[in-house]
């Protein structure tokens, strides 16, 4: 086992610095740098020539990301180009609100998804089935945006209730943190509830018709037995590996709700720092969104082996 | 191809996969409601009256009546025409950039996984860098720092539904690459190249093209997320998400702005959904 983590992180390692190569030659061969932006059109070229020396632009782009790389494995991201602020904090804070939204939306997703899938795969071709299968498919079509706008119209026509416009933290303020969160947090879920209910349906209802099933069912065993003992422990594995893939999707939807929502997370982070082309906030960023689907995936592999023992990790 | 020269045999077929369409009530719906799609991408003038781009400040923000069904934007255009001329343009996006992804991931999977060795690990390792990022964020990435082009919007597109394509493709390639049947085209002579092209990927080729119509909704929305962050097509061009992006700041003042494309994107990735799936079936049952 521990050879096998070593493995996977060496390899992890591996792609990690890749990516971060491809990201530092992508934000490097479009024209336009943070000096255009902070000087403006009428700039002047001394002073722009002083900056660009300043940031390090005036160096070759192999050596600017030796040197960049160098201070990343030394634990130092830099100081933000357009804030000033170390780029560490910037990204931890972001972070922390987007963890916190992810958090959430997966205990929300979880807690409708599964007892809905549950429910369709019971009742599998009758009424219940069909209007859980009618919400999963609106679930998964509809743009996880247009539903957060919706949620706003509604929530404003019905109760007159808008969510606050700053963000505030949850150790401020509880309530009003909950009540900035609620809406992302709705709108991000019903999209992973339809994919995870959708998925535990399908689960069980291939596994229902598995041989296991029908010798535990012809032994006697209960039908509770049956379907906590024999049937769940045998989708455990795809439902755990779903759930990482749900975790990462969130992520990647957290870009687009946290822009809508002005939520101040790593989403739009990394949103403005393309837009100001803040490279050293851009860069570990990113490198922090690789690293986090990289470390999910592995601990979903490694969770094969607590669920199922007979699986072997190579 | 006129009348007389289909094989008859060929006409059988297709009634009988039309005949099992009875007993695929889902597949049916999303069949029809594509072919609206459809329609509407081909004939906008027969769905909307007004010019998408025609500005009325003096109407603006009017909500849906007799004459602007969908409502009018805030400068006064047509909400309905925007969103019916917007179904091409969206739509031609998302399809380019998959059919660049079937060819390119398609092509390159092939060659990995017949030819192997070297090739495939440089590809492998090429692929898990582009999978190392959540799909949406790759996009944000590429199109944040090309900046907001058709062409940068549909070449992010292409590159991150690539390494989907790779691995059916590679997984395709090594599966048949075994079968009986290439060994014995190689006994009898038959050059590397020609048992590729004309045998393997002839097997691999209905799974690629079944696997296009089930990532589309996903394509779909990610290129109107793209579009809805200012990333994709700008305004004034109707691009689905471009017209839900400006509709954001308006949102409680002429909600019609926003409602309907996204009714558009909803409808159009229900209909593909249904499709792909049925297609998808339909293919595991054999």
């Amino acid at each position: 086992m521990g050879v096998y983590i070593a493995k996977r992180l060496a390899a992890s390692a591996v792609t990690a610095l890749l990516a971060s190569i491809v990201v530092f030659l992508l934000v490097r061969s479009v024209p336009g740098d943070v000096v255009g932006q902070m000087l403006g059109q009428t700039s002047d070229p001394v002073a722009a020539k002083a900056l660009r020396e300043f940031f390090g632009l005036d160096q070759p782009v192999w050596r600017q990301y030796a040197s960049w790389l160098g201070r990343v494995l030394a634990g130092d991201f830099g100081t933000s180009w357009t804030r000033g602020q170390p780029v560490m904090g910037m990204v931890g804070s972001a972070l922390g609100v987007t963890i916190q939204l992810a958090a959430a939306t997966l205990v929300l997703a979880t807690a409708i998804g599964v007892p809905l899938g549950i429910l369709a795969a019971i009742y599998e071709g009758r009424a219940p089935d069909r209007i859980v299968q009618a919400f999963n498919l609106l679930g998964l079509a509809a743009p996880v945006f247009w539903i957060g706008l919706m949620l706003l119209v509604g929530m404003s026509a019905s109760f007159d209730w808008s969510p606050p416009l700053m963000y505030v933290p949850l150790h401020e303020s509880v309530s009003e943190n909950l009540s900035m969160i609620a809406l992302p947090v709705l709108s991000l879920a019903l999209l992973q509830a339809a994919a995870y209910s959708q998925f535990v349906r399908q689960s069980i209802v291939s596994a229902l018709g598995q041989d296991y099933v029908r010798t535990a069912v012809a032994k006697g065993l209960s039908t509770r037995t049956v379907f906590f003992r024999h049937l769940l422990r045998n989708i455990g594995i795809p439902l755990v590996t779903f759930m990482g893939l749900i975790l990462i999707q969130i992520l990647g939807g957290a870009v687009i709700i946290e822009s809508l929502f002005a939520l101040p997370g790593l989403g739009r982070l990394l949103l403005s720092s393309i837009e100001t082309r803040d490279y050293p906030v851009l860069q570990a960023g990113l490198l922090v969104v690789v690293v986090i689907a990289m470390l999910v995936n592995l601990v979903v592999d490694l969770s094969y082996r607590i669920i199922d023992p007979r699986v072997r990790l190579s | 191809m006129n009348a007389s020269s289909v094989d008859p045999t060929f006409r059988q077929r297709v009634a009988k996969h039309a005949r099992r369409l009875r007993h695929e009530p889902d597949l049916l719906i999303g069949l029809v409601l594509s072919g609206f799609v459809l329609l509407v991408v081909l004939f906008p003038g027969l769905f909307a009256g007004h010019s998408p781009l025609a500005v009325n400040v003096d109407r603006a923000m009017e909500a849906p009546s007799a004459t602007h069904l969908f409502g009018t934007d805030d400068v006064g255009r047509d909400v309905l025409a925007r969103v019916v001329y917007g179904a091409r343009i969206t739509l031609s996006i998302c399809a380019s950039a998959l059919v660049l992804a079937a060819l390119i991931g398609g092509v390159l999977g092939l060659l990995s996984g017949f030819v192997g060795g070297r090739i495939d690990m440089l590809f492998g390792r090429l692929i898990d860098v582009v999978l190392s990022f959540p799909p949406i964020i790759f996009g944000v990435m590429v199109t944040g720092i090309l900046g907001p082009k058709t062409t940068n919007l549909i070449f992010a597109l292409t590159v991150v539904y690539v390494p989907l394509f790779f691995r059916i493709a590679r997984s395709g390639a090594m599966a048949e690459a075994g079968m009986i049947y290439v060994e014995a085209a190689r006994s009898m002579g038959l050059s590397q190249g020609r048992i590729l092209l004309r045998h393997i990927a002839r097997n691999v080729l209905p799974v690629i093209l079944v696997q296009c119509m089930v990532l589309f909704p996903l394509v779909l929305q990610i290129q109107s997320a793209l579009g809805f962050l200012g990333l994709g097509v700008q305004p004034p061009t109707p691009d689905w998400g471009a017209i839900l992006q400006q509709g954001k700041d308006y949102i409680l003042l002429a909600p019609w702005m926003s409602a309907f494309p996204g009714l558009a994107i909803l409808i159009t990735a229900l209909a593909l959904m249904l499709v792909g799936r049925g297609l998808q079936r339909r293919m595991d049952r054999r």
